[in-house]
């Protein structure tokens, strides 16, 4: 009995595959679009109406997938918005540095800088956090010649000078510090004066101890006078560009014999600067 | 099985509404781009409840009713389910169903050999000259992962539809059976 099940199913097996066999045979040879078309005849409509009825349901599995892919999506986009938003700060960053540096050589070409200096470039690596101390730490020092005292400019103009040096680095006190005093000048004019700070307010210098004498007038530029005498000289080699003057009044010049000066360097946002170093102060 | 014209009657519902399932919901709907292929496991699940004579006929049946209706060379498809609804039935014949894992773990094997099975088949109908991409497999697995859970239901509501001509369910209530046991 269970032979003969045996054999009568492997017999179907037989037959199913050469069937199958047949079907491929007479497809490849003959073609077989009578047959499909039947089929498709009796099956489309049903096909139709099953296809119309699970629309919604394919619609909603769809939308499951096409939700997870999105999701995916928005995932790589912001991935991709970062890389370019950081290539593009990093090109920003390179062109304010031209700039920058642009600046520095043009500062070097036009003769300001007094014959005898040699310039040493510096990044501005760290700042003091008080608004009390104006100081700015560099990423040159000793090892790169770097002394106490050097004046430092920018491509504006003057910075502050070397307070303190390392072998690598050096703070630079800015002429915005408490402590800063630069001697200086009104050009064309030539009336001289201190330049101090107002602390709290780096971008207001005052000009004082002028003489009452005469007459300054605002917009009038501000370089350093590089004096000297009986021994003692300037930090700053004279005709260094500083500021202009912005307020000068009648009243404050006679009665406190000052005017108010906006450097030209932007001394909260410093970033490559020069140090003067060698040379002849006076 | 215990074959009468009602149960026959079921297993030809079973498997046009199968195909036809096929052809209008999963081929159309993506999960991680790719469309799940539950015929085969629906072979596989006629091949474990009705034994290898059942599975192999199903099996052609719906291969030759899916080459009809996707309007390609008949018998490829038939060829190619034949030997998964045969394979199906003899694992039923010679080994006992102890897990509730099996269904679902043959349909998944099954499916993977029946994707095999239909680029093999298309292979020797004539996609010598196409490029093949590498991401077939990662479809191919897929495929056979969906196969692994739509298994599961499909045994489950294929079991209850057949349940009348299936041995193991007229068994006096004190034995305890296997999940297909004798």
């Amino acid at each position: 009995m269970y032979r003969k099940q045996v054999r009568r199913r492997r017999a179907v097996l037989a037959l199913l595959i050469v069937g199958s066999f047949a079907l491929l045979t007479v497809t490849y040879g003959q073609g077989s679009d009578g047959m499909q078309r039947g089929v498709s005849a009796v099956f489309s409509p049903i096909q139709s109406v099953a296809d119309r009825a699970l629309k919604p349901a394919r619609d909603l599995v769809n939308w499951f997938d096409e939700t997870f892919d999105a999701k995916g999506r928005n995932a790589r986009l912001h991935e991709e918005l970062e890389k370019t938003r950081e290539q593009a700060v990093g090109a920003q960053a390179a062109e304010a540095e031209n700039a920058q540096l642009k600046k520095l050589l043009e500062l070097d070409e036009s003769g300001t800088i007094p014959g005898g200096y040699t310039e040493v470039t510096g990044r501005v690596i760290g700042r003091s956090p008080t608004v009390w101390f104006a100081d700015v730490q560099i990423d040159v020092g000793s090892s790169d010649g770097v002394e106490v005292d050097d004046p430092v400019v920018n491509g504006d103009g003057l910075v502050g000078k070397v307070a303190a040096v390392t072998g690598g680095s050096a703070r630079v006190t800015l002429i915005a510090d408490h402590s800063s005093a630069v001697g200086a000048k009104i050009v064309p004019s030539g009336i001289q004066g201190v330049l101090k700070p107002s602390v709290g307010d780096p971008g207001d210098l005052i000009l004082d101890f002028l003489d009452s004498e005469k007459r300054v007038g605002k917009g009038q530029s501000v370089v350093t006078s590089g004096w000297r005498g009986q021994g003692v000289e300037s930090d700053y080699p004279p005709n260094l560009a500083i500021g202009e003057v912005v307020e000068a009044s009648l009243l404050q010049q006679e009665a406190q014999q000052q005017v108010h000066v906006r450097p030209f360097a932007d001394l909260r946002d410093l970033d490559l600067v020069q140090v003067l170093t060698g040379g002849s102060r006076g | 099985m215990i074959l009468t014209p009602n149960i026959l009657a079921r297993l030809v519902a079973i498997v046009i509404g199968g195909v036809i399932l096929q052809l209008t919901f999963f081929s159309q709907v993506a999960l991680f781009h790719v469309s799940p292929d539950l015929l085969p496991a629906l072979v596989v699940v006629l091949g474990l409840l009705g034994g290898s004579l059942t599975g192999a006929v199903c099996g052609f049946s719906a291969g030759f009713l899916l080459d009809c209706l996707l309007i390609v060379p008949l018998g490829g498809g038939s060829l190619v389910l034949i030997a998964v609804g045969y394979l199906a039935g003899l694992f039923r014949e010679r080994f006992e169903i102890h897990s509730p894992l099996v269904p679902p773990l043959l349909c998944m094997g099954l499916t993977l050999f029946a994707e095999i099975g239909f680029g093999a088949v298309e292979l020797m109908l004539g996609l010598d000259d196409a490029p093949v991409s590498t991401l077939v497999v990662r479809d191919i697995l897929l495929q056979s992962i969906f196969a692994f859970f739509g298994g599961w239901v499909i045994y489950i509501g294929v079991r209850r539809a057949l349940r009348p001509a299936l041995v193991e369910e007229a068994l006096p209530r004190n034995r305890r059976p296997s999940v297909l046991g004798t």
